[in-house]
């Protein structure tokens, strides 16, 4: 199913989850690579650059949000944070912190390689996109290449906020509904958590907007989702 | 005390509220002084028109005695023919006697009307007074002696007015006096429905309380009679709050810390699972136990941190959704297979809702009713005036009348039922229904087996 094996970088603070969870994760096909506070994270993310990190909010040594801050200052990895509580606080500091999506535990590792694998996949255009590159204004959207410039200017965005803009812009200027976007983007069904898209759509204004607090490309549609306007 | 209890009752045999018995207490003691009031003014009154009219008739009794004295000394004419002659001034009559003799002017006054008293003091000198009933009407007797002794002259005066003044005093009086009492109750009714406002405050936040809300607290002011009631009222609620909130983080972190053991176990059995094939074929048996167990540790270990976690005071998070295509997605999803109706009444109805939790109600009595209800048979969004009704059939028994109120408890159990499990479900639905300020019922489907109807309100309260 994958031409290469995926590096997993597994951080978490309990000896016994992490080897039971890397046993499990082994067994869907990623290679694992353990870390066992934020430090240790860190290092790891410098020696193996993994393809996609497993992070707990609870460590040792630091919380798993500011780990996150930090490995996003250099990378676009995709995080999936573990965190304690499906409250407002934990999930919403978790996501504004960087990570691309979150998970609760009991964590099953089944279920968490469908996270993973999600976060993974490419942009898939549909067929009828024969175009690779999509305009809205001064935004140039490359679908293959996945470059993403305003006028002139290159903007760095995480893999997931790609997918999140791409999706948006192929929709041609018509509404997603945040279910839409949670099931293309993220792999959810209709029971993801929708603050997962208020969240990174918030980051990806910061990065796409002159103006992120009055939005004029990426618009809200009140009650019925977003879309990309010229 | 109890005595008084007793009395204190309507005619039904109910405790007569605290109002109603300040009012009736008002109500008494206003009759009381009004009663008391009225009985002066009317003694004070009657006898001072009494003594005005007794001495308004003395005085001219006494003018008549002198007129007729001095006719018979001087003209010495007939005794009858000078009562005659006498004014009469609104006199009723006029007698005397006169030498041992009885000479009158009318029939009506004749010395056998006048009382033996009144002509055995007048004979003997004394001027007197008496007032005497004739035919029926008061009138005031007056008895003058003569000079001569034994000889008297006595008139006869009516005092109706007199008595009709009275008796209209006396109506007015009693009048006053009712009104009096009226107004004493009301005033009674005022005054406590003022002083006992206080009262249905603390009542309404009690009833607050009791209903879940516990962050209910009274307004201390300044008053300084009401203040400690306040204040003690606002440190129970506040202890009773801290108690509850106590243990839902008690359960909450009973939730956490089974988690991590949890997570060790369900992987560890999916690591197993994966090499199923190089197992012997004794252990798949209780792998299979072993494994549906756990299934049902998981979903109760969620479960258990979903409700506690509301009740730890997990604030919702609202946002507009269109409800009818938020519970068929739900509803469809949870059933594997198309159940939605949208009546055309609810099509375009939004509402502002904490999506994950409605989701998690509706789906939580869909799997209900695929579990314990032999199936869902359908449900409906529509509206009903001022809310959305949302309805989940099944196939099943039913709930008997007896235990629709009891299913939404925590871990109730179907009746007669051994399989599936702990009852959370139900229970999840209706607090994350009663968080929105609706309600979730169970009913019996017109077709035989259960409804569970949530009702949520358009506008939140």
């Amino acid at each position: 199913m994958w031409g290469v094996t995926r590096q997993l970088l597994l951080v978490e603070d309990d000896s016994r989850v992490r080897r039971v969870l890397r046993m499990a994760l082994e067994d869907e096909g990623f290679h694992v690579t353990e870390a066992a506070d934020g430090s240790q994270c860190l290092s790891a993310m410098r020696e193996h650059s993994p393809d996609v990190v497993l992070l707990d909010v609870m460590l040792p040594d630091r919380d798993g949000f500011s780990v996150c801050r930090e490995i996003r200052k250099d990378s676009d990895v995709p995080v999936i944070m573990v965190t304690a509580r499906t409250d407002s606080h934990d999930v919403v500091a978790g996501l504004e912190a960087g990570a691309d999506d979150y998970v609760t535990k009991p964590l099953v590792s089944k279920e968490l390689a469908a996270r993973i694998r999600a976060l993974l996949r490419r942009a898939e255009p549909s067929l009828e996109q024969h175009r690779k590159r999509l305009g809205f204004g001064d935004l140039s959207i490359g679908l293959d290449d996945g470059v993403v410039l305003r006028g002139d200017e290159e903007l760095a965005l995480t893999r997931t906020e790609f997918r999140l803009l791409a999706e948006l812009a192929m929709a041609d200027g018509g509404i997603c509904s945040r279910e839409h976007l949670l099931d293309r983007v993220w792999g959810y069904g209709y029971f993801g958590d929708s603050r997962i898209v208020d969240v990174h759509i918030r980051r990806l204004r910061v990065k796409v907007e002159r103006d992120p607090a009055n939005p004029r490309h990426v618009v809200t549609a009140r009650g019925l989702g977003y879309r990309l306007v010229g | 005390m109890r005595r008084r209890e007793a009395r204190l009752r309507t005619p039904s045999g109910r405790r007569l509220g605290l109002r109603d018995r300040v009012s009736i207490a008002f109500g008494l003691l206003a009759l009381a002084l009004s009663a008391l009031l009225s009985l002066i003014a009317w003694g004070v009154v009657s006898q001072y028109l009494v003594g005005e009219r007794q001495s308004a008739a003395l005085a001219q009794a006494d003018l008549h005695r002198s007129l007729l004295a001095t006719g018979i000394v001087q003209r010495k004419e007939s005794v009858a023919l000078l009562l005659n002659g006498l004014p009469t001034n609104g006199a009723t009559g006029a007698t005397a006697v006169v030498g041992g003799r009885w000479y009158a002017t009318s029939p009506r006054v004749q010395p056998a009307t006048l009382p033996n008293e009144l002509i055995a003091e007048a004979i003997a000198g004394e001027t007197a007074t008496q007032r005497i009933r004739l035919e029926g009407g008061l009138y005031l007797a007056v008895g003058i002696p003569l000079a001569q002794s034994d000889d008297a002259f006595f008139e006869v005066f009516p005092m109706d007015e007199t008595e009709e003044t009275l008796r209209t005093l006396s109506w007015v009086l009693s009048g006053t006096a009712a009104a009096t009492t009226v107004l004493g109750a009301a005033f009674g009714r005022v005054a406590s429905g003022i002083s006992l406002r206080p009262l249905n405050e603390l009542n309404a936040a009690a009833a607050a309380v009791a209903g879940g809300q516990l962050d209910a607290r009274l307004p201390t002011g300044d008053d300084p009679d009401l203040t400690p009631l306040a204040l003690s009222f606002n440190r129970t609620v506040g202890e009773l709050q801290h108690r509850v909130m106590a243990d839902a983080r008690f359960a909450v972190d009973v939730g956490h810390e089974l988690r991590t053991p949890l997570t060790t176990m369900l992987n560890s059995m999916q690591v197993i699972k994966n090499r199923e094939d190089r197992l012997p074929p004794e252990l798949r048996e209780p792998l299979e136990l072993l494994e549906s167990d756990l299934e049902r540790f998981r979903a109760l270990v969620v479960d258990l941190l979903e409700i506690s976690r509301h009740d730890a005071g997990e604030q919702l998070v609202l946002a507009p959704a269109a409800i009818g295509r938020l519970v068929r997605l739900a509803a469809d999803t949870a059933a594997g297979r198309p159940v939605t109706t949208i009546d055309e009444s609810a099509r375009h109805v939004t509402l502002s809702v904490d999506k994950r939790r409605l989701e998690r109600a509706i789906v939580n009595l869909v799997n209900n009713a695929e579990t314990h209800g032999g199936g869902c048979t359908g449900v409906t969004v529509r509206m009903e005036d001022h809310h959305v009704a949302i309805e989940v059939d099944d196939k099943g028994p039913g709930v008997p009348a007896e235990r629709r109120a009891l299913v939404f408890d925590r871990f109730a159990r179907g009746s007669g039922t051994t399989s599936g499990g702990v009852g959370l479900g139900l229970a999840i639905a209706r607090r994350h229904i009663a968080a929105h300020g609706g309600t979730v019922r169970a009913e019996e489907c017109p077709g035989g087996g259960a409804r569970f109807v949530i009702s949520l309100p358009l506008a939140r309260p």
